[in-house]
């Protein structure tokens, strides 16, 4: 039931998530930032642009991405099982990258290649985590994880650490915000949409930080306000990140996903099995 | 039960043999059309019986293999000689050396030589309702500016015959001389131009055949001189005392089928032929006999070092058939190397040998055949009706040909995505062997299925990316009118995935399960209305039709909505467009191709040597 709600209010409370995430990066830079409200006040102002689009089905894809996002979120939530919502996150991710790939520009264009590159990185590597979460708590589904009386952090450090390092590259933060990276590609895949279609992109990626601030919640199982803590720590961990480090290349990233975070989260795995 | 199965068997060759003679459009075209409706009920009534049925076969059938299996090496020792291929008379001399021997050692038995259960009868629909179409494509696709067509539609239609009657055999002598005729049969089909390419590939695709074919003899010998039985029903029956070398070639001999590397290079070889044979090479026929036979010997092999190494073998072709499909830029190619993969996880599944692996290995033969049918059809309308073959020429092909793009796009939705067919396997794969992580390690697979499966959906969205790319400001996509036959074998598949893709659940637990009862136990699988319930787990019917009516809406919706927009050109920084716009070719890939071959060689050696216990 929580879950439907907060499905439901997904794009309202990742506004203020969003909100508050630019508060706390002016901070971080010693600036007092806008307003925590001012991703609504956005979304008002680019809700009354006047509507313009390249052609139909770049138009269109804005708006999947933003409905099979919320999809996702409510497959993880409702739906329950870990497994499954991991899949259903590509279907986002198809949306993106056939309408950046569908308009002339080479920009947009090579922030839809990009992206794959990203969901080379981070995709096993989700697999892994669900599978390690199996593993600890003997179910995929989020109600018993939840219901799990131990603390499966402790038993899976080395995931939770290579999960976290991998949420920059699933919400395009430095140093992997190379899709978007915004001093070379101008936004990558948004850089074409504009009014309404764009604030629909810019709600998905709202929900995103919903559906990936989820996974780390559940590493605290039954202890929800150790959860909370995590999330919080992860949060302010991801916005330091972002803050101090600079853009590397996509082959970088990939590597570093492969080389380093994919046999971490494995090896972990297979100390548990043992 | 009996008229049933002959019928299965000879009415495609009889068809084929009736239009090879008649050589007149009117026969060739209505009687392909009329095969399908004939088969696919007879096939559908052998379902239907009660299976499974040994069936006895009269002696002089016996006699008559014999002679047709020497009759068909010395042909390919013919070949050899002509063509000039020192390989192809070398293991066409060996066959004949070992199929001598065996006709010597060889003792009678009792055992029926046809066995039909539930498999079989699988392969006979799969046969019928996607083999068959195929057929029909081709009798369109032959008249665009190609010689022989009658000839070519006979044997894709006497392919389809070979195929229903290797799946039946019991004996695996004759399932043996059922194996080299499929080889001749893709000989044939892939040297069908005649030129000089087509007759390399050709050859090529013999003679790495042949090595499947000198495997299964030696698998024979193996078995009589160990196990003194050479059906599959007397091995099923002792599954302990089975011989582990017999069966490491036998499964060497599927891997070589199922053009698994390093042997992959005939299947990539078959595109110089007409499309349709890639089209039944990669989907009813053919490539299916691996995983078929991995199925077949699945609940002796379970759980030994043969299954394990075969896990790791043909896990490791899935990621890197994918990964290599990615450097490719030829359309064909690119699904001949997913096939590759694919092929690779089925018989992974298979060869993990539980229950839900084998549903889900049975599950991927089913869709994976649906798709690719359906897919090198796509190519073959690209190629003929709108000259492309490489995806450089794909480029706007959403303004060219919208239709075509759309099934193209449908094709690969389900090879990878929620909630089709594959995305099914994959996901009781990953479920499945969670279940033994507790107790083993088979982590590796894991990241196999992970790993692999994320290369493949880039792969397809690198392609259609390509493909989506339009001008600005481009109002209405021309629907260019296609042929009836081409449209018809189009909306054949799509309807045929799509209502499959909404039942899947009672498709599963109705069509699919007594399968997998029939081979090994009951899988922990039902449906619950149109939800899937594998374990504790659920694959709800919301999911399940809210995921596919987004993918629906984002591959078809762009032809039908259009916003009544005030549209713009790319603000693109200001900059000026550039005229051409391309892809990633991944060359940086590329350049490791001969490592991961020179890998999988070694891996193929293990299969064989450990697995087999020759050591």
């Amino acid at each position: 039931m929580i879950g439907l709600i907060v499905t439901l209010l997904a794009p309202i409370i990742g506004g203020f998530v969003y909100g508050f995430e630019r508060i706390i990066k002016a901070r971080m830079q010693s600036r007092i930032g806008p307003p925590l409200l001012q991703p609504f006040y956005d979304f008002f102002k680019l809700m009354d642009k006047r509507a313009v689009m390249i052609h139909s089905l770049h138009a269109l894809m804005g708006i999947m991405y933003f409905i099979s996002e919320w999809f996702a979120l409510g497959v993880l939530l409702v739906g329950n099982d870990l497994l499954i919502a991991v899949f259903f996150h590509v279907i986002g991710v198809l949306a993106l990258v056939i309408g950046a790939s569908s308009v002339r520009s080479p920009y947009s264009v090579l922030g839809g290649l990009r992206e794959l590159m990203h969901m080379i990185s981070y995709e096993p590597l989700m697999v892994l985590m669900v599978i390690a979460f199996y593993v600890v708590t003997g179910s995929f589904n989020l109600t018993d994880i939840l219901h799990f009386e131990g603390y499966p952090i402790l038993q899976l450090p080395l995931v939770f650490i290579a999960f976290v390092l991998t949420i920059p590259m699933l919400l395009q933060k430095s140093p992997f915000d190379i899709a978007e990276a915004h001093q070379e590609l101008i936004g990558g895949p948004e850089i074409e949409y504009s009014g309404p279609f764009y604030e629909a992109l810019y709600t998905g990626k709202w929900i995103e930080y919903l559906y990936v601030f989820t996974f780390i919640f559940l590493f605290a199982g039954s202890h929800y306000l150790v959860g909370a803590g995590l999330v919080i720590g992860v949060f302010l961990f991801i916005n330091l990140l972002d803050n101090a480090t600079a853009r590397l290349d996509f082959r970088r990233m990939v590597k570093f996903a492969w080389a380093l975070l994919i046999p971490m989260a494995a090896l972990n795995v297979i100390l548990l099995a043992l | 039960m009996n008229t049933l199965v002959t019928l299965n068997i000879v009415l495609p060759w009889a068809i084929a043999l009736i239009i090879f003679i008649a050589k007149k459009d009117i026969i060739t075209n209505s009687l392909t059309i009329l095969t399908l409706p004939i088969l696919g009920v007879i096939s559908y009534l052998t379902y239907m019986q009660n299976l499974p049925a040994l069936i006895e076969t009269p002696k002089w059938v016996d006699v008559l293999m014999v002679v047709y299996d020497f009759g068909l090496l010395g042909y390919f020792f013919y070949q050899g000689i002509i063509k000039k291929s020192f390989l192809v008379t070398i293991l066409a001399t060996i066959q004949i050396a070992f199929l001598t021997i065996v006709m010597i050692v060889i003792e009678h038995s009792s055992t029926p030589n046809i066995y039909v259960d539930n498999i079989t009868a699988m392969f006979y629909i799969i046969v019928a309702i996607i083999g068959v179409p195929i057929a029909i494509f081709a009798t369109k696709y032959m008249e665009y500016d190609e010689k022989d067509k009658h000839k070519f539609v006979a044997i894709v239609i006497w392919f389809l015959g070979v195929m229903n009657f290797a799946v039946s055999v019991n004996n695996i002598e004759w399932f043996f001389a059922l194996f080299e005729t499929t080889t001749l049969a893709s000989f044939v089909m892939i040297g069908f131009r005649k030129d000089k390419e087509a007759t390399n590939n050709a050859i090529l695709a013999l003679w790495m055949n042949q090595i499947g074919g000198v495997a299964i003899l030696i698998a024979i010998l193996i078995f009589i001189k160990v196990n003194g039985v050479y059906h599959f029903t007397d091995l099923l029956k002792n599954p302990t005392t089975v011989a582990m070398a017999a069966l490491g070639f036998l499964s060497l001999s599927a891997l070589v089928k199922g053009a698994q590397l390093p042997f992959h290079k005939w299947l990539l070889g078959a595109m110089v032929a007409p499309t349709p044979v890639s089209a039944i090479l990669h989907s009813a026929t053919m490539v299916k006999i691996a995983p078929y036979l991995i199925l077949r010997i699945s609940p002796i092999i379970k759980g030994t070092l043969l299954a394990k190494l075969l896990i790791i073998t043909t896990g490791y072709v899935f990621v890197v058939a994918a990964v290599i499909a990615l450097t490719q830029d030829n359309f064909k190619k690119i699904l001949a190397y997913s096939t590759i993969s694919l092929l690779g996880l089925m018989m992974l599944a298979a060869a993990v040998g539980t229950p839900v692996a084998i549903t889900a290995s049975i599950v991927l033969i089913i869709f994976h055949a649906f798709a690719k049918g359906f897919l090198f059809v796509e190519a073959g309308v690209l190629e003929k009706v709108f000259h492309v073959k490489y995806i450089t020429d794909m480029r706007r092909l959403i303004e060219k040909a919208p239709l075509t793009l759309m099934f193209i796009f449908f094709g690969f939705l389900n090879m990878t995505f929620v909630p089709f067919g594959t995305f099914i396997g994959k996901w009781m794969m990953i479920e499945e062997v969670s279940n033994f992580l507790q107790h083993g390690s088979y982590i590796l697979l894991i990241l196999y299925v992970g790993a692999g499966s994320a290369f493949l959906s880039i792969l397809y969205m690198k392609v259609l990316g390509v493909s989506v790319r339009k001008a600005h400001g481009i109002s209405h996509a021309q629907f260019y009118p296609l042929p009836m036959r081409f449209n018809f074998v189009s909306i054949w598949y799509y309807m045929w995935l799509l209502s499959i893709t909404i039942f899947i659940a009672p498709f599963i637990s109705d069509f699919i399960v007594p399968i997998v009862e029939s081979i090994s136990s009951r899988p922990a699988i039902h449906a619950d209305g149109l939800s899937l319930v594998m374990y504790d787990s659920v694959l709800y019917s919301w999911q399940i039709l809210g995921a596919l009516a987004l993918l629906l809406l984002i591959h078809a919706l762009p032809y039908f909505i259009k916003f009544k927009i005030d549209t713009v050109h790319p603000y693109n920084c200001g900059e000026i467009f550039p005229k051409h716009m391309g892809t990633w070719s991944f060359e940086c890939i590329a350049k490791y191709e001969g490592y991961f071959v020179a890998f999988s060689i070694a891996l193929f050696i293990m299969v064989v040597v450990l697995g087999g216990g020759l050591l």
